[in-house]
C-alpha cells in the first residue's frame, strides 16, 4: 500500500481516478462529491451521465490530482485506480471491476470472504478491501446509508487526504448529530476494514494509461451502414437488441409484489397501468385471457396494480436480501 | 445551493455542479424577472433560482410559464419593461423559442440566456451534449460566449449580465450539457459586494408611460433596412465591449479571460487545435503529455472574434488547424463552428481540416486527439473533402478513418 507522503508525490503529475457503484438513492454522488470536496488539491467529480432512477445502478466518477491540468480534463473515467461497490447486490449484476487499473483496489461493503468474492470478480492482478458497512450504518446511523462509510475504508487503502479533511467535508454538508454520527462511523470503518493484498498483484502505476482504445465507441454495436433507413427499430428484427426486457428493472425495487389467485377477477386493470409489462398473461381454452403472475424480474415496485387494483388482489412484502437496500427507512 | 442562501461575504472556495454555479451567479446580480421553462440539462440552474427565490434571498418574480415560446416571450416584455432578466434552456427548447429570439435583438434589449448544450432530435431522441447553438439560431444577433468548466460558467453567468448590459444586446453563455452541467467541480464564489459594483443597474430605454412609443410596429420597404443597418452598426463594438467586460472582471477577481484564448502555439509542428467548450480542457490534459501542438479556444463564438483570431494565427505563424467540433450540418460545405472559422481565415488561406466529434453525448478522449494530430502531418493543401466524422462506427467492428 501507499504511504500518504508516496501518494502526494505521485498525484504531483498525476491523476488518481475513481468509481463508485450505487443504486440511484443510496448517495454514491454525495460519496464522490466528499472526495472533492475533502481533497486539498483539485478535483471533478462526475456522475455517468444520463438519467438516474431511484433504485438502479449508477456510477460517478471522481478524479484528483494536484496538477491543475490534468483535471481539467472531462472525459468519463474508463480505468479506475479505485473502484468502491456501496451495494452487494451489484456484484451479480455488473462487472464492477470492469477497466480496475492492474494493482488497483476494489473496495466492497460485504460480509462475503476475499476467495468468494475474487471468484465472482475473476481477477487475481487487483487488491481487495472488504468492510461490513450495513452493520455500522444500522449500528450507528439507524438507518442503511453506507456512502460515508465507504470513504473510511478508501481512505484505509489510498490515503488521498486525512480522514480530518473528510471530517470537515461531512461537517460542511450535513447538518448537528448527523454529521457527528457519520464520522464517527467513518471512523469506525478505518478502523473496521479488512484488506486482502493480493500476492502477485502488480504494484499500482498511476502513469501507466490502461483505458482500452476507442472503448468510448463501443465495438460491437451496429455500425451506421447496417443501421435500418431512419434510424427506425423495428420490432421483428434484431438490429439493435431493444426493449425493457433486456433491463433488468426488477432489482431496482423494495417491494415484491404479491398477487392472490383467488381474489383476482381478471379485469385486467393491472396490466394496461403496468409500466414494464411485468402482469403475466395466458389465453385460457375459453378463449378469454387470464392474469397467471407477476414478472419478478422486471417489477421495479412502482405499486401501480397495487394502487389500481379494485379487489385488493395484490398485496407488497418488503424485499428479503441486498436488493432491500434501497429502502428509504 | 445552500451556500446562496446567506449573503456571501469574502471569496469562497467550494465545490458544485454547473448548473447551481450558474444559478448562484444569477442569484448574485440580483435578476427582477426569472421565466424560464426547464428542459434536461438544464433544469437545475432553474430549480436553483426558485430555491433562493422561495427562501428570500432573491427577490424576483419567479414566473412559471407553459412552454419555452411563452418564455422568451414573457422575458422579452420583462426586459423591455425595465427588468433584468434571466432566462435559460437547451435543445428542442431552444428551437420552440426560435419566433422569439430575434425581437430582443431588435428592441436591443439586454436579456441573459443560459443555454446547457444538447442535441437535436433527430433520428433519435438524445438528452446528451452536442452543441446546438452553432447549428440553429447563430446568426440572429444574439451575443454568445461559451465556458470550459464549472469556474468559468459561474463567472459567465455575471459576465453575461455585464455584456449584456453594457452592449444592449441580449447574451447567450453556453456550457455542455451533462459535461458541465452536472459535474462537481471546485469554484470560487465572488462577494455579493463585488458582484453588485459589477453589475450596477443602469438607467436604459425602456417602455414607460411617461414617453409613449409603438415597439415592433409594422413598417414598410422605406424603413426596414435602414432598421437593420442600425443593428449592424451597433453590433460592430461588442467584441470590444466583451473584452472591455473581461478585463474589469479581471481587475475585480483575478481571473482573466479573453475573446479567444490560446496555449502553446509556439510549437514545433506549427498545428493546432481549435475548439470551444468543455472539450478544450481534454485537449489542455492530453497536451501535458503532447507538446508539440497547441491550441486555440474560442469563447466568444458571436459576434466572431475574425481580427483576434487572425491576429493570432499570423503572429504565431500557425500553419495548420485542426477544428474539433460537437456539431454537424448534412450540407456538404462545413460543419457550423468549421464554416465561421473558414470565413474568418479565408485571407489568411490557413489549411485546416474540421473534425466532427462527441455527437449525442458520445465521450471524446485521448484517441480522438492523437488520430487528428497524426492524421494533420499528411495534409498539406486544401484538396479533398475537408470535414469527416470521427469516432463512428461503420460497421460492428471498424470504426471509421481508423486504422485499429
Amino acid at each position: 500500500m501507499l504511504t500518504k507522503e508516496e501518494l502526494q508525490n505521485t498525484l504531483k503529475d498525476n491523476c488518481i481516478n475513481l468509481r463508485f457503484h450505487a443504486r440511484g438513492g443510496q448517495g454514491g454522488v454525495t460519496a464522490s462529491n466528499l472526495c472533492v470536496e475533502a481533497f486539498h488539491g483539485f478535483g471533478v467529480c462526475q456522475p455517468k451521465f444520463g438519467a438516474e432512477r431511484m433504485g438502479s445502478p449508477t456510477e460517478s466518477y471522481v478524479r484528483l490530482s494536484l496538477n491543475d491540468d490534468l483535471v481539467r480534463n472531462n472525459e468519463q473515467v474508463y480505468a479506475p485506480h479505485v473502484v468502491s461497490v456501496l451495494d452487494p447486490s451489484l456484484l451479480g449484476e455488473i462487472d464492477v471491476a470492469a477497466g480496475l487499473a492492474p494493482g488497483g483496489w476494489l473496495i466492497v461493503n460485504t460480509t462475503i470472504d476475499q476467495v468468494s468474492l475474487q471468484e465472482v470478480i475473476g481477477r487475481n492482478d487487483i487488491n481487495i478491501a472488504t468492510i461490513d458497512a450495513l452493520n455500522i450504518a444500522m449500528e450507528i446511523l439507524g438507518r442503511n446509508i453506507t456512502n460515508t462509510i465507504i470513504l473510511g475504508a478508501i481512505l484505509r487503502v489510498m490515503p488521498m487526504f486525512t480522514v480530518d479533511a473528510l471530517k470537515d467535508a461531512v461537517m460542511a454538508r450535513f447538518k448537528g448529530s448527523l454529521a457527528g454520527k457519520n464520522i464517527e462511523a467513518i471512523k469506525r470503518a478505518y478502523d473496521d476494514t479488512c484488506i486482502y493484498e493480493t500476492l502477485d498483484a502488480p504494484k499500482l502505476d498511476f502513469s501507466k494509461d490502461t483505458k482500452i482504445p476507442w472503448q468510448q465507441i463501443s465495438l460491437g454495436l451496429p455500425g451506421y451502414k447496417e443501421l435500418d433507413k431512419a434510424g427506425v427499430w423495428y420490432c421483428d428484427e434484431t438490429v439493435i437488441e431493444m426493449g425493457s426486457k433486456l433491463v433488468n428493472t426488477g432489482s431496482w425495487g423494495e417491494w415484491d409484489m404479491i398477487w392472490d389467485k383467488e381474489t383476482c377477477t381478471d379485469c385486467a386493470q393491472c396490466w394496461f397501468i403496468c409500466p414494464d409489462f411485468a402482469i403475466l398473461r395466458e389465453k385460457n381454452d375459453d378463449g378469454l385471457w387470464h392474469m397467471v403472475g407477476i414478472d419478478q424480474g422486471h417489477c421495479k415496485s412502482c405499486q401501480n396494480c397495487l394502487e389500481t387494483c379494485p379487489v385488493k388482489a395484490i398485496t407488497k412484502q418488503l424485499k428479503q436480501g441486498p436488493a432491500s437496500c434501497a429502502a428509504p427507512q | 445551493m445552500k451556500i446562496f442562501f446567506k449573503e456571501i461575504k469574502e471569496p469562497i472556495e467550494t465545490a458544485m455542479i454547473g448548473n447551481y454555479a450558474v444559478a448562484g451567479g444569477i442569484t448574485q446580480t440580483d435578476p427582477d424577472v426569472i421565466c424560464a421553462f426547464p428542459i434536461t440539462p438544464q433544469t437545475q440552474s432553474v430549480e436553483g433560482l426558485s430555491d433562493v427565490v422561495n427562501q428570500g434571498r432573491l427577490i424576483a418574480a419567479f414566473v412559471n410559464v407553459e412552454s419555452e415560446l411563452a418564455a422568451i416571450s414573457y422575458a422579452t416584455a420583462a426586459c423591455a419593461s425595465g427588468a433584468r432578466t434571466f432566462t435559460a434552456t437547451a435543445s428542442q427548447g431552444y428551437l420552440l423559442m426560435t419566433e422569439g429570439l430575434p425581437m430582443p435583438v431588435g428592441w436591443r434589449l439586454p436579456l441573459t440566456m443560459l443555454i446547457s448544450a444538447r442535441a437535436f432530435n433527430a433520428p433519435n431522441l438524445s438528452i446528451w451534449n452536442q452543441w446546438e447553438y452553432t447549428q440553429v439560431n447563430a446568426e440572429l444577433g444574439w451575443n454568445i460566449f461559451v465556458s470550459e468548466n464549472v469556474q468559468e460558467t459561474y463567472d459567465a453567468a455575471i459576465l453575461s449580465t455585464m455584456i449584456a448590459e453594457d452592449t444592449l444586446f441580449p447574451t447567450i453563455f453556453v456550457h455542455d450539457g451533462f459535461i458541465i452541467s452536472h459535474s462537481v467541480q471546485k469554484l470560487t464564489l465572488i462577494p455579493d459586494e463585488t458582484v453588485l459594483r459589477m453589475t450596477p443597474k443602469k438607467p436604459r430605454h425602456i417602455i414607460d408611460t411617461a414617453k409613449p412609443g409603438t415597439w415592433g410596429g409594422i413598417v414598410t420597404p422605406n424603413y426596414f433596412m435602414e432598421g437593420r443597418a442600425n443593428l449592424e452598426n451597433a453590433k460592430k463594438p461588442v467584441l470590444g465591449q466583451m473584452q472591455a467586460a473581461f478585463d474589469r472582471f479581471k481587475s475585480e477577481t483575478g481571473r482573466q479571460y479573453n475573446l479567444i484564448e490560446t496555449y502553446n502555439l509556439d510549437n514545433s509542428s506549427k498545428t493546432a487545435f481549435c475548439t470551444m467548450g468543455s472539450m478544450s480542457g481534454n485537449i489542455i490534459s492530453w497536451m501535458t503529455k503532447n507538446k508539440d501542438v497547441g491550441l486555440i479556444k474560442l469563447r466568444a463564438y458571436r459576434p466572431f472574434p475574425v481580427e483576434e483570431l487572425r491576429k493570432i494565427v499570423e503572429e504565431h505563424n500557425i500553419e495548420k488547424l485542426i477544428l474539433l467540433e460537437k456539431s454537424d450540418a448534412l450540407n456538404g460545405l462545413l460543419p457550423p463552428f468549421a464554416m465561421s472559422i473558414a470565413s474568418a481565415l479565408y485571407p489568411l488561406g490557413t489549411i485546416f481540416r474540421s473534425f466532427i466529434v462527441g455527437l449525442g453525448g458520445r465521450d471524446v478522449t485521448r484517441e480522438e486527439f492523437t488520430v487528428t494530430k497524426k492524421k494533420m502531418e499528411l495534409v498539406n493543401d486544401m484538396k479533398g473533402p475537408l470535414y469527416s466524422y470521427l469516432g463512428v462506427r461503420e460497421t460492428k467492428q471498424k470504426i471509421e478513418g481508423v486504422d485499429q
